[in-house]
Parts: structure tokens; sequence; C-alpha cells
């Protein structure tokens, strides 16, 4: 890591009376090429009878621009390594005393470890040299709440495959489905050894209707991950909405021996909706149990 | 001591509720499409396990588990036997002990868990706790 770093590029936003939420959401979320300012999202986070922001409304704030909102682990190494590669950190402290708190947005910009100093983006000050000391004693009395906010398809530099798919799969939830996927395609391709990003864009395929689609991403989980039954038996139930029920069958027999205790009782599949052409129903590869078997 | 006991009898009924969910929980995930979220449950919950049993691969935490007369293959097993909400819970108290002190926490926190599962007769690993059955 780098003795020193500051993302000059990073802008800013004085804050008025209380409003550091919208002014640090501002921050981060206009680092990242949008145009938007704490005016209006003033009105997606700040809560007048608190004077302040919630940070799950901060959360939901980012998210509504289609943004990953992706935790950090709860460490300085995390944040400093955020800012290292170029993206700047959102964290909240408690200024004052755990029995009288004063929650505190901020943005971490940059920092100098041979002087132990953190530089902040915070209230009214630009690029505000905050020593280490002070910063964890306000951060910890916050939890070491951190987050990175970014778009759909570039992935924090400390991300780990699965707090980075639930990040992603909270944008599903919430119905930003288009950045979803792009997320889930961001981590098939930074994690090509994980079954789950592939797993996770079928499902998003099934959910939405699109069976065929659905079935393509099952198959690619299986030709890759053949002894990973949960992608044998979500390809059962795509190919089965494909009105494919032959290979269907096959697909849940696999997951069934490879996985007897999860999937040995497989219900009746459901059938499909659409009279597909038996023809166009997809070539399924040879399961890995039925070769051990024999 | 008492007030302690005390404590132990509220935190075991707390234990009692979550395994309870936990069981009901993986029961119904039997039928339909694997989702999203319970797929990356689950893979979470295998990924701490296991990181877990990494730990008992560690010299200090070997020596001191003989020191104490517990054996690693029954720490293992009972690692084996965690709910989801117990690893979950391990994880929480794992990231927020300071650094250098995991060995050691990791330790006193399976103490605390073998206490409560012995006191609701799930192990019978110390001698000295009464089965509250």
């Amino acid at each position: 890591m780098l003795d020193q770093a500051l993302l000059d590029h990073v802008p800013f936003y004085p804050q008025e009376k209380y409003q550091c939420g919208p002014a640090s959401l501002a921050t981060m979320l206009n680092t990242q090429g949008l145009a938007t300012d704490p005016e209006i999202l003033k009105e997606l986070v700040y809560l007048p009878g608190r004077q302040g922001s919630l940070q799950v409304e901060m959360v939901a704030g980012a998210r509504s621009h289609d943004m990953v909102v992706y935790p950090l682990r709860p460490n300085l190494e995390a944040v400093l390594g955020e800012v290292t590669a170029g993206n700047p950190v959102l964290i909240m402290q408690n200024l004052r005393f755990n029995w009288w708190p004063q929650w505190h947005f901020a943005v971490v910009v940059g920092y100098d470890s041979e002087e132990e100093v953190l530089i902040l983006n915070t209230d009214t000050r630009r690029h505000y040299r905050m020593p280490y000391k002070v910063f964890h004693a306000t951060w910890n009395r916050a939890d070491r709440w951190a987050v990175v906010i970014l778009p759909p398809d570039s992935l924090p530099a400390t991300a780990e495959t699965l707090p980075y798919l639930r990040a992603a799969h909270d944008l599903e939830s919430t119905g930003h489905t288009r950045a979803a996927q792009q997320a889930y395609q961001a981590a098939e391709q930074q994690w090509p050894d994980q079954p789950a990003p592939i797993m996770a864009q079928g499902n998003l395929a099934y959910d939405q209707g699109n069976a065929e689609g659905a079935a393509s991403h099952f198959l690619r989980a299986v030709n890759r991950f053949p002894d990973f039954s949960e992608a044998w038996n979500n390809l059962a139930y795509a190919l089965s909405a494909r009105s494919c029920p032959e290979q269907a069958s096959k697909a849940m027999a696999c997951a069934a021996n490879l996985n007897p205790e999860r999937f040995g009782q497989a219900p009746e599949l459901p059938k499909g909706t659409t009279g597909g052409s038996r023809s166009s129903c997809p070539p399924i590869p040879d399961c890995p149990a039925d070769t051990t078997e024999r | 001591m008492n007030s302690l006991r005390r404590h132990m009898k509220q935190l075991s009924l707390i234990m009692v509720i979550l395994m309870s969910f936990a069981t009901t929980f993986s029961v119904s995930a039997h039928a339909g499409m694997v989702g999203t979220g319970e797929l990356i449950q689950q893979q979470q919950t295998d990924l701490d396990r296991q990181q877990l049993l990494d730990m008992l691969e560690d010299q200090n935490v070997q020596d001191k588990l003989a020191q104490m007369g517990v054996s690693e293959a029954q720490v293992a097993e009972r690692i084996q036997n965690l709910t989801p909400a117990e690893l979950a819970d391990f994880e929480q108290q794992l990231a927020e002990a300071p650094a250098g002190e995991g060995v050691v926490g990791v330790i006193v926190l399976f103490l605390l868990v073998f206490i409560i599962t012995d006191m609701l007769c799930a192990t019978n690993l110390f001698s000295f706790i009464n089965c509250i059955r």
C-alpha cells in the first residue's frame, strides 16, 4: 500500500446545517459520474424531524441511483485499500458519546500513513486531516460503518464474493434488476471459480419469466461446476418452464443423485406454459453422479 | 455466580428459539428453486464453518485445547454441528475481536457454546454443568 494518497477528483459539497447526509451522498454519487446535488438528495435522505439522515436511507438513496453499496470490513486497512484503489469511502462517525450520540457522515478521500492522518471531506471542510486516533474513536462509536458506492460494472478493491453478491442481491430485491444483472456478471468475471454469480444470473432470468435465458445460465453452471447440485436442481426448473420435460427430469435426477438429502424427494416439476417444440431443447451434459456409480 | 447462571438461562432460551428457527427454515427450503439469497446464506455458512475448522490447525489452539482437556476431534465435530445462526454469531464476534486476540477469542467463544449446549443436554463435555432438563 502507498504511504499516502489523495483523491483530488472527488467533488466537495460543504454541508448546510445538519445536512452531512445529502452532502456526502452527493460526493459519493458524483464521483461516479452522476450529476446530482445535495439539494435533490435532501428529499431522499434527510429527515427534518431528526435533523439528520439514517444509514438505511443513505444506502437506499444510493441504490435508487442503480449503484452497488458495498459494506467494508470493519478495519482501517479496508478503508485505506479502497482509497488507494481510487474509491472514496463513505463512513459514519459518532462525534459525541455513546449515551448522547451525534451521528455524522463524512467521505474519506485520502490518507498519509507517515503522519497517521486520514483526509476527509467533512462538514464544511475539504481535505480535513484527521489523526487516526481521533478517527478510530469516533468511527468505533458508530460500529465502524464504512461503504463504497460503485456502479455495478466495477468492483470494489476489497470485494469478496459473498458480501459482494449480497450487495448485488439487495439491488435485485429492491427492483433494480438491470443493475443487479450487471453486478452478477462482473462478479462472474472476477471470480470464475465460484458458481454463485452464475446461479444468481439464472435465478434473475427465471424470476423475470425468461426461462430460456435462465436455462442457458444454469447450463453454464453445470458445465463448469458439474458437482454443484443446486445448479442441476435449478436447471431442472428452468428446463421444465421451457417445456423440456425429458431434460428437466434428467437434471432433477442428477440433483437428487448428487445430494439425496436435499433434493432426493423433489416435488413434481411444474409444467411449462409455453408449448415450445421439443427439438429446441438444449442437450444437457452427463451427470457426474452417474459415471461414478457405474 | 448466581447472576451469571440466571443470564445463562435466558441466553440458552434464546439459543433454543434460534435453533428451532434454523431447523424450520432448512426443512421448508427443500422444495423448488434454490434462490439467490438462500444460496448466498448457505455458502456463507459453509465458508464460516471452514474458517473455524482451519483455526483448529493452529498449534497455539491445539496446545490450549490440550491444556483444557478437550480433544480437537470433539471441537471439530461440534463445529460441524453448529447452526447457521451460531456460526454467524461467531463470525460477528471474531470480526469485532481486536487483531491478535483471535486465537484465544475463538477458544473462549467455543467454551461459551459448549457450556450452553451442555446445559441443553446436547453435549456432555463439562461435568460441572447441570443439565437443565
